[in-house]
């Protein structure tokens, strides 16, 4: 999130779309209530279905799944032709004014740079920059009336989702469309505020980063980036995801969201740092926060005469290694063991009947969790005999929340540590010991045998103080992901101390200042006073970077300073001097013109980008169809995304488009009672009891057409597979009028699998192995299926 | 307690809560089209959140409301226990004690809310329903429920509640049916909801605001004796009908398992 959930009590307009707080994120709701109630806030959410978010919403509007781009470039479009936006923060604080390569163009689907490599379409990204000056300084028209400005581009870019088109793609019905578009638009209005809120709903698609593309770029235009009550906020899936993608759980990355080095790009520090390192920006430092790294990784073994132990870092290949491509490489046998430290890929990965026959192919697996989970009993599920299985398979109970301790981050980056209550039951063991066991024993086999590098594992700097009988000292891990002078081993308060000459080591330099003093370290803070009554609470655990609540929050304030709304000022100017409620995400020592030029620090061209060449498949969002839909694409000639992530296989076949056979619209999502693939919510009898089966959720009118009644068993198929589960009618799904033409659509919660106190089919059986074009995630919110009467 | 039906978000928070704080164990339940599990109330389930699917200005809508007791000013169950086993208690809460119980189930009878229930499968069956918490209660606290919620409960005062609901609907006047539940029904409750849809289409039924047992005791006072037949029928009655449903159950499910094949 840029905010924070507190923050939400601050919006006028609050768009929720692709998400459903009141079943996913429950308390998130009493900030949301607290905004309707108190400032007379709307809440308009956007869903397939009606949700239990939608019972609290002021306006509902139901669109197809996979049809998110195509709603909110209308809603561009609406704002530019309206003359809705931000004039001013347009202006002054994006690349709006940028000109733009001429030699970049968009034509019918593909944006200039599409070409084939082994087969594959890719982007060449290098047409998709600003023109610049002699001094490679960028172009600007401050007219913004230049044929060549993003501002210009991107009118033309959206001006296609005229309403009556986005209402034809999306099925949304004309009058709540401009109704929506009427209402969150109005938050262009300088001095107030636009709230969107999204999670796997906009994520999930094979244009899932160009969905959440689209609604930063909607907020840029209304000026609802960096105020209170804005924002981007991405409500993540669990407590501490926000935590893991910090600490790197993604193969791209290593902590602190730096790239991970590649073999073919890296080979040395010095190639690392100059092709990662941009020349402005606060991401010019990128080489004290990497150095800062290796010195934690490596200690006194990470010197300068030897890269900082640079050579002994793991390097990546030029290969996708997302969670679709491992199981692909266990079916081919590339990857011959895995570690499933709490993922049950068995329930909650796209097309699980290819999993479990992946991993029938495994020579071992460790699964660390608190229950047996499917995965880890793959060799026992319905179909498979376990006698052909030879896989060894070790399960490692694992600790609760309250049996251990550590710091969890929330969706608005608020650190907090966590005591632990209770002693584990049984045998079970804190992650951190399992893993410190794991590498001392490793470790100790290097030492004794050797091996053809054993220098990565002997030369890691990993002194926790942990044995097979004491646990591991968990505050020297939280110091070191900290940061601490070498020298003196005191922790960092700022990443601004990190250097890249060795004297500072730091695990997640984002981090610096959460643990800096591990006896009264600021995670564990727990004073509730929020002055400003904007719910900052700045003395309540730490938020990272450097405890800033709100992100880009120069923003708040117009050039010279003042805030656009005096009551939800974050700074003010005044009198020659800052007065600041938040930690400032600028240099509150210049004159606020200076700062004003410069209001989002992290991009090379320190503005907001409505274009951008980050993302891969395009520098501007476009809608393209799911890999897996009824009708053809009318907003171009190119049918779903040119780039998508397909995996072409006979284990992943797909659905043609207008196959009778599979002539339904089908999403995935879930509910309140249980969690992620249910390992923990489907073994807890107060859970089961309120929400004791699987089920698939259909609309009366497709009842009927099937002849369906409540509770009957109805099969659903793909060309992956079938699951056999309990229809539930409901006036709550609707079919789907889509450019004339009436489409049904079925929602299921992915939840269940074979083994637990409640068991039932897993809805991911029916999911193909399809991906966003630039993380891969699968594409399980739009695709096709059948349903027929068990 | 002051519940907004405009405010709950179905979580049912509030019914894990009361279950854990309670003590109650859990039913095996199976699939229900409305999502509502347990159906009902039962003696082991003293709050429901009911998922109701109905329509506002026009439009498909969803409602869930928490069913519990209400608590009344002037309790019709209390009045109607000759034996003294429910008592009004200071704070509000209507309290069973089960040690002076003789098991005639008038407090059954007398609820216009149906809300006591009986522990049927019991050798030594008790009524069981919603006791506010008392415990909590005295110890200055809020109902485990009221404690859970994210969303819709307000615990306090009585008078205070009823303040903090007339400013609601008074901020709100569109949005609210101009109604508090429970200001006046059976005489006044201590359980209270706002609505922005008509409560009997929440299943909350239109209720004399009358004190119940002023209707009741004089009626009730003289056939005290009935009482025992009464409950004796309501024992042979549910007998019957648990038989009937575990036969229709068992035959349900031998259809499925012949389709599933």
């Amino acid at each position: 999130m840029t905010n924070h959930w507190i923050d939400y009590k601050n919006s006028d307009v609050i768009l929720v779309i692709g998400a459903n707080p009141a079943e996913n994120h429950p308390m998130s709701m009493k900030w949301i209530h607290r905004a309707q109630e108190e400032r007379g806030a709307k809440l308009i959410v956007v869903d397939p279905r009606y949700s239990r978010t939608c019972a609290s919403a002021d306006i509902v509007g139901h669109i197809r799944p996979g049809t998110d781009i195509a709603f909110i470039n209308g809603l561009m479009n609406y704002a530019i032709e309206n003359k809705k936006y931000h004039y001013e923060y347009l202006l002054n604080y994006t690349n709006a004014s940028y000109l733009v390569r001429d030699d970049y163009a968009y034509l019918d689907g593909e944006f200039t740079g599409l070409q084939k490599i082994n087969g594959k379409e890719v982007y060449d990204r290098s047409t998709w920059k600003y023109q610049t000056d002699s001094d490679g300084k960028p172009l600007k028209d401050l007219t913004l009336e230049h044929p060549r400005s993003v501002f210009q581009l991107l009118k033309k870019h959206v001006e296609r989702y005229d309403i009556d088109t986005v209402c034809q793609v999306t099925g949304c019905s004309r009058d709540i469309y401009e109704t929506i578009a009427r209402t969150y638009c109005s938050t262009g209005l300088p001095g107030k505020a636009g709230n969107i809120i999204y999670a796997m709903g906009v994520t999930q698609h094979t244009v899932g980063s160009q969905n959440v593309r689209a609604l930063a770029i909607l907020q840029l235009l209304l000026g609802n980036m960096g105020i209170a009550g804005g924002g981007v906020n991405a409500q993540r899936g669990e407590c501490n995801v926000q935590g893991s993608t910090d600490m790197a759980m993604l193969f791209h990355l290593v902590p602190g969201y730096m790239g991970v080095p590649r073999d073919h790009l890296h080979p040395t520090l010095a190639d690392y740092n100059m092709k990662e390192t941009p020349s402005s920006g606060y991401w010019s430092n990128k080489p004290k926060f990497f150095v800062s790294l290796l010195k934690a990784f490596y200690g006194d073994n990470a010197t300068a005469a030897n890269d900082f132990g640079y050579d002994y870092f793991p390097k990546s290949d030029n290969k996708d290694h997302s969670h679709q491509s491992i199981i692909a490489d266990i079916d081919k046998e590339i990857i011959k063991g895995v570690i499933l430290w709490g993922q049950n890929p068995v329930v909650g990965g796209p097309n699980t009947n290819f999993t479990i026959n992946a991993f029938k192919k495994l020579d071992w697996m460790v699964a660390v969790d608190l229950f047996e989970t499917e995965s880890a009993s793959f060799w026992k599920a319905p179909g498979v005999n376990p006698q052909e299985v030879d896989t060894e398979v070790f399960l490692l109970p694992a600790a609760s929340v309250y049996e251990k301790e550590g710091s969890v981050t929330n969706s608005g980056r608020w650190i907090q540590w966590r005591y632990q209550a209770i002693e584990p039951i049984g045998e079970c063991k804190s992650d951190l010991w399992l893993v410190d066991r794991l590498f001392n024993e490793i470790r100790e086999l290097y030492a004794a045998e050797g091996g053809a590098y054993p220098d990565p594992i002997l030369k890691m700097n990993w002194n926790y103080g942990g044995s097979f009988e004491k646990k591991p000292d968990v505050k020297k891990v939280a110091l070191e992901i900290n940061g601490y002078d070498v020298a003196t081993g005191k922790g960092i308060t700022t990443f601004g101390a990190l250097k890249d000459d060795g004297s500072t080591a730091c695990g997640c330099w984002i981090y610096a200042g959460y643990f800096a003093d591990p006896e009264d370290p600021a995670c564990k803070r727990r004073e509730l006073e929020a002055p400003g009554g904007l719910g900052l609470h700045s003395k309540y655990a730490y938020a990272w970077p450097i405890n800033r609540r709100i992100l880009y929050n120069r923003c708040s304030a117009d050039p010279q300073g003042k805030p656009w709304d005096a009551s939800r000022a974050l700074f003010s100017y005044e009198l020659g001097q800052w007065k600041n409620l938040d930690v400032p995400d600028f240099n509150a020592t210049l004159a606020p013109e200076a700062s004003g030029a410069n209001p989002f620090i992290m991009t090379a061209e320190g503005v907001g980008r409505l274009f951008s060449d980050s993302v891969g498949d395009g520098p501007f969002p476009e809608h393209f169809e799911p890999v897996e839909s009824p009708v053809k694409n009318i907003f171009n000639k190119r049918d779903h995304n040119p780039i998508a992530n397909i995996w072409r296989d006979d284990f992943s076949r797909l659905i043609e488009k207008g196959d009778p056979n599979f002539p339904i619209i089908a999403t995935t999502m879930r509910v309140c009672e249980h969690y992620q693939s249910g390992v923990m919510t489907r073994n807890l009898p107060s859970l089961v009891e309120l929400m004791p089966e699987m089920f698939v959720e259909i609309s009366h009118e497709l009842a009927e057409d099937y002849n369906i009644k409540p509770g009957d068993m109805v099969y659903i198929s793909s060309p992956r597979g079938q699951i056999r589960v309990k229809a539930m009618i409901t006036s709550r799904i609707k079919p789907l009028t889509i450019m004339g033409g009436k489409h049904h659509f079925i929602s299921l919660p992915w939840h269940w699998g074979y083994s637990g106190l409640s068991i039932g089919e897993s809805a991911n059986k029916l999911v193909p192995n399809v991906g966003d074009a630039n993380t891969s995630i699968p594409e399980s919110k739009a695709f096709m299926c059948n349903i027929r009467k068990a | 307690m002051l519940i907004d039906i405009t405010k709950c978000i179905g979580c049912r928070s509030c019914q894990v809560a009361c279950k854990s704080w309670n003590g109650l164990d859990n039913e095996t339940t199976s699939f229900t089209n409305d999502i509502t599990n347990p159906p009902q109330m039962s003696a082991k389930t003293y709050t429901v959140v009911n998922f109701i699917e109905t329509r506002l200005h026009d439009k498909p809508i969803w409602r869930f409301i928490k069913r519990m007791c209400m608590h009344c000013t002037d309790p019709a169950c209390a009045s109607a226990c000759f034996a003294k086993a429910i008592t009004k208690r200071e704070s509000g809460a209507v309290v069973y004690d089960k040690t002076t119980c003789v098991g005639c189930r008038y407090c059954m009878l007398a609820c216009p809310w149906w809300i006591p229930k009986y522990e049927w499968d019991s050798v030594f069956p008790a009524v069981k329903k919603c006791r506010f918490c008392i415990d909590l209660l005295e110890h200055g606290k809020e109902p485990a429920c009221a404690t859970a919620c994210p969303s819709a409960i307000k615990f306090g005062d009585r008078e205070e509640m009823l303040a903090l609901a007339k400013k609601r609907i008074a901020k709100n006047p569109d949005k609210y049916v101009q109604h508090i539940y429970g200001e006046h029904e059976a005489g006044g409750t201590n359980v209270l909801y706002l609505s922005d849809v008509p409560f009997t289409s929440l299943g909350l039924p239109a209720v004399s605001s009358e004190p119940l047992p002023k209707l009741t005791w004089d009626a009730l006072a003289k056939v005290p004796y009935l009482a025992g037949g009464v409950g004796l029928t309501m024992t042979a009655m549910y007998l019957f009908t648990h038989r009937k449903n575990a036969v229709a159950e068992a035959q349900r499910e031998k259809i499925i398992d012949k389709a599933g094949e």
